[in-house]
Formats: structure tokens, sequence, C-alpha cells
């Protein structure tokens, strides 16, 4: 791990610096730690991965945020862009997008053991980097927790009775229903209008995600997770409606995951997929600080 | 590619610096980002023109603005009048960095108008300057993020009152100081005072027009300016997610080769 220039950026009570991490020294990362001596040790640093195709400061910076309030609890916070999004060049090897993710954290994880000694991993994902996070949880034995905000989930029985008890509750859809134009006339997974292009990626992906083998696949990721001991906070917003629309979804999409204690669920039904409003990203950031708080001792104190 | 932070110990910035290709003479550009959602969505784009810059043998310096990317600093806290002392703060860090006595200022909307401004106020070390969709009109940038009829908007997106001041503009804080500041851009008096080299591209053909009407006839040399037909992927009601405008690019690297 190279350092870059400078020492400090950003509020009272926090530190930065640029990171240069992996291999090659070629994804950019910065690392906020409590100002005056880091970290205490003992603590696991918090690794915050890339949502979707927006850059380490997460959507509407929510990552510097994030990061710089954990680190003013006294949490080492490692923000950082996977190879081929943000200021990171491609890899080099010809992996796919998923497993070029994981052989990123895996690296990321290799230089901050390098640099600061044995390191227990943290690891944050909204989107893709939730599925990147879960999968890649159960792989390494230094991550012991996981924040998974709005992962993949496959539908469930009582996803479609919710999404058709509510349509049939609109006007609007009884309007659809008797021009010809309502969804159930589409295929399946096309539960989107028509001529709004975001939905229909979305109905299409979901319905990727809806199949046995990827449920297969995820079941075994989240079990891998729990057996390593790993604990995981999901977190789950209404705004997806064509993937996602109550909050046990997760519980019953996997029902072969023996969770035990280990999952903490919730359900944000006001907030959007990016934490667009002010309040649900700032409740977000609470409970976050508040789960890793309650796994890993109050940051401040244990630094003090 | 060298990220850093620079600045001073109170108002650190972060940017990314890339040297020129070498040969030829020293020559610079400091790359001046939109605000908000757009320069989220526009991230890409910006290091993308920057390498192509470098290829081009200018040494480069992108950036954040104190309150906003990596910079420090929170974004209710950040003033236009700050950002614009960035932006010479970046001008300084380059020359100092690569040997560059003059710079050229490349910005994107809001980074336009305020490397414009800048552009005028440092004769001496700004030699060039691209206008790349610029904000012309503060008031109509400002009515445009407060506008929440925009009918591709969802209900998360549409502006609403913080409880602290100021609105919400899609995740981003714009406070009432902010908003005033933003009202109070008008490129039209410092057209005479911009650098003689400059180049204004315009991605839709009605700003190209109001760009055509802003460099008629003025004291000193027109600006360049080209109307490069492109959907600006920056734009919150544009859905064209991954798609580089890499003709606007093209185009300006020509012009700054």
């Amino acid at each position: 791990m190279a350092m870059g220039e400078g020492a400090l950026a950003g509020d009272a009570g926090v530190s930065e610096q640029v990171v240069l991490l992996g291999p090659r020294k070629a994804m950019v990362g910065v690392l906020a730690q409590p100002a005056g001596g880091g970290a205490a040790a003992g603590l696991p640093i918090v690794v915050l991965l890339n949502a979707g195709v927006i850059h380490r400061v997460g959507p509407n910076r929510m990552h510097v945020a994030l990061a710089r309030t954990l680190a003013r609890e006294g949490y080492s916070v490692l923000r950082f862009d996977l190879s081929g999004l943000g200021d990171s060049p491609p890899r080099e090897d010809a992996l796919s997008p998923f497993e070029s993710a994981l052989a990123d954290v895996r690296e990321v994880l290799d230089s901050l053991e390098a640099a600061r000694g044995p390191v227990q991993a943290v690891l944050v994902g909204l989107c893709s980097g939730a599925d990147q996070a879960v999968f890649y949880s159960g792989q390494d034995p230094r991550v012991v927790g996981a924040v998974l905000i709005d992962p993949s989930v496959p539908r469930t029985r009582r996803f479609y009775l919710n999404h058709y008890g509510r349509r049939v509750l609109r006007a609007r859809s009884w309007a659809n229903v008797l021009s010809g134009r309502h969804a159930m006339f589409r295929r399946r997974g096309a539960l989107a209008p028509q001529n709004d292009f975001a939905a229909q990626q979305d109905a299409a992906s979901a319905a990727q995600i809806d199949t046995p083998e990827t449920r297969a696949l995820l079941e075994k990721a989240y079990q891998a997770a729990v057996d390593q001991g790993v604990r995981l906070l999901a977190v789950c917003t209404a705004d997806r409606e064509t993937r996602l629309n109550y909050r046990e979804q997760l519980l019953e999409a996997l029902p072969n995951v023996r969770f035990g204690d280990s999952l903490r669920l919730e359900w944000f039904g006001e907030a959007d997929h990016t934490f667009t409003m002010e309040a649900e990203r700032v409740a977000l950031l609470r409970l976050i600080v508040q789960w890793v708080r309650d796994g890993w001792g109050a940051g401040v104190q244990a630094a003090a | 590619m060298t990220p850093l932070f620079f600045g001073t110990r109170r108002r650190r910035l972060f940017g990314v610096y890339t040297p020129g290709r070498a040969g030829g003479r020293t020559r610079a550009a400091v790359i001046c980002p939109p605000f908000g959602q757009e320069y989220l969505r526009s991230h890409r784009a910006l290091r993308q023109l920057g390498a192509l810059l470098a290829a081009a043998g200018y040494h480069v310096l992108r950036f954040d603005y104190h309150g906003t990317g990596d910079s420090g600093g929170d974004l209710p806290e950040a003033s236009l009048a700050g950002w614009r002392e960035d932006i010479a703060t970046a001008i300084d860090e380059l020359r100092d960095t690569s040997g560059a006595t003059r710079v050229t200022l490349v910005g994107l909307r809001l980074g336009a108008a305020l490397a414009a401004e800048t552009a005028a106020r440092r004769r001496r070390e700004v030699d060039g300057l691209v206008l790349w969709d610029p904000v012309l009109h503060g008031t109509e940038y400002v009515e445009a993020l407060l506008d929440d009829t925009v009918p591709r908007l969802d209900q998360h997106e549409r502006p609403v009152p913080r409880a602290a001041g100021g609105h919400e503009v899609v995740g981003f804080a714009l406070t009432e100081p902010m908003a005033a500041e933003m009202r109070a851009i008008d490129l039209a008096p410092l057209r005479a005072a911009l650098p003689a080299r400059t180049l204004a591209v315009a991605s839709e053909p009605a700003l190209f027009a109001r760009l055509q009407a802003w460099a008629a006839p003025a004291d000193g040399e027109s600006p360049q300016l080209a109307h490069v037909p492109n959907e600006p992927e920056w734009r919150v009601d544009v859905d064209m997610p991954g798609v580089l405008p890499v003709r606007v690019m093209q185009h300006i690297v020509e012009w700054a080769a």
C-alpha cells in the first residue's frame, strides 16, 4: 500500500490519506481514520465498495459521510474504486466483472494487511456492492461483518401477491387490464411500464436472479458467510418494486439458509435505492454506525 | 496518474494529477467539475478527458471543490466564492507541480461558469479556457435545479425544502446562500475579459444558439464556438448510463492540441 501526499482532509477529528492498493498499486482509495493516532488495535477496518458505477464517494456522497462519521467514532474506513471504476484502471487479466471485483477486494485486504498487520474487515456495499460483499464474505476469514444495502433478492410467492394485490387497488391498473396494456399480458419479468427504461432493466435483471441456479448460489454464499461467523446487516428499500416489496423477502427467498442470530434485517419503506433524501440517508448512517458499535465496541472509547 | 490532497490544512482539496506525455512545450490544464448529480454523473467523462489531454501533452489536474467529492468539508458550508478560490489554488498547485507558467481551465456546466469567472480575474495565469455546456445565467440554472416538474424525475428526485434551510436537489444540499451566489452568475459581462484562446462547446442546439448570441461582437477576440450533438449523460433527466461523450471530448482535445 502506498500512501499519497498529504495527511489531513475533511472535518475535525478525521484524518484522511490517499492510498494506492493492490499488487500494481493501481486501485485508488481514501483511508479515513480518527485524527491523532488512528483506530485502536483490534477494531475491524470498514471497507466501502462501489455502488454500481458510482465512484468511491458513493451515491449523493454517502460514502464520504459514512467514512468520516465512523472515523470520528474511532474506526478506520477505506473507500476505494474497484478496477475499471472511478479512478482505478481496469485489471490486466480477463476476469469477469464480478470475479474481478472479488479479486480486487482480496487484493485490497492483502494490501491493508501488508501495511498494518493482521486485518479484520467489515464490508459495506449497496446494490452490486452488496452482492460482492456477501459472496466475498464467505471466502475470506478476514471478513467479520458485512452491510448489504439493497442486495439481490429473488422474488417470492408473497412478493407477487403483494405486487398484484397493490396493483388491483389502482384504478389505472384496471384500465390497463381492460385495454390489454397490463403487465400480465407481457412476458414474465416485464412488470414495469414499457416506456420506463430503468424499470424495464430492473425487471429484466430481477428475472435473472429468480432462476433456481441463482437462488442456490445466493443461498450458498449467505450460508458460507454465516458459517464463518460473519455478522450481517441487510437493509432493503421499497424503491425497486419490481424486485422487492416486503421486509422479510430475503429470508423467504432463501429458505435453506440457517441465519441464526447473525442477520439483522432492516426495511426502509420510504427510501429510494440510493437514499437520495437526506433524512433517509442520515437514518441509514446512524443505523450502520450503531450496528458497527454493537458488534465491535464503541470505537471512541476503545481508542481512548 | 497521482491522486493527492493539496491546499491548506483547513481547506484540503482532493485532486488527480496526470503528467503530460513527454515532449513539446510545457502546457497545463485544470479541470473544473460541475455541481451535485452532474458531478457524480460526469466523473468518468472528466477522468477520460483528463487522460486525453495528458496524451496530447498537457499536465492535468482534476480536482474536487471543498465540500464535494473526496475533498474536505461538507456541502452545506460551501460557497461559490470558496470554489473560485479552490480553482485558484488548483492553478497554483498545477503550476508548481508541472513547471508550467500558464494554464488552461476546462469547465463543465457550473464548473465552466466558475472557470470563466476565475479566468477573467487571473488573466496572467490563465491563457486558455474551455466552456463545456456552460451555465451562462445563474437564475435559469437555479430555476432548473429547483424545477419539480421534470417528467422523468421520481418523487425522491424532486427538490424538497431542507430542515436546515434551502433545498435538497436530487441528493445534494442547495443552501439559500449558495443559491443566491448561483443566481448572480452572468457570463455576459465577462465575455470581453476571457482569454483569447476560449472554446465554448454546446451539446444541444438551444444552448449553441445562446452561445452564438453571447459571443456576438465584443471587445477582443471572439471565442470559438462549437455545436457537438450529444446526449448529456450527466443530466439527471437523461437515462444514458455508461455512454461517454466521445465526440465532445475529441473536439476539445483537438482544439487544445
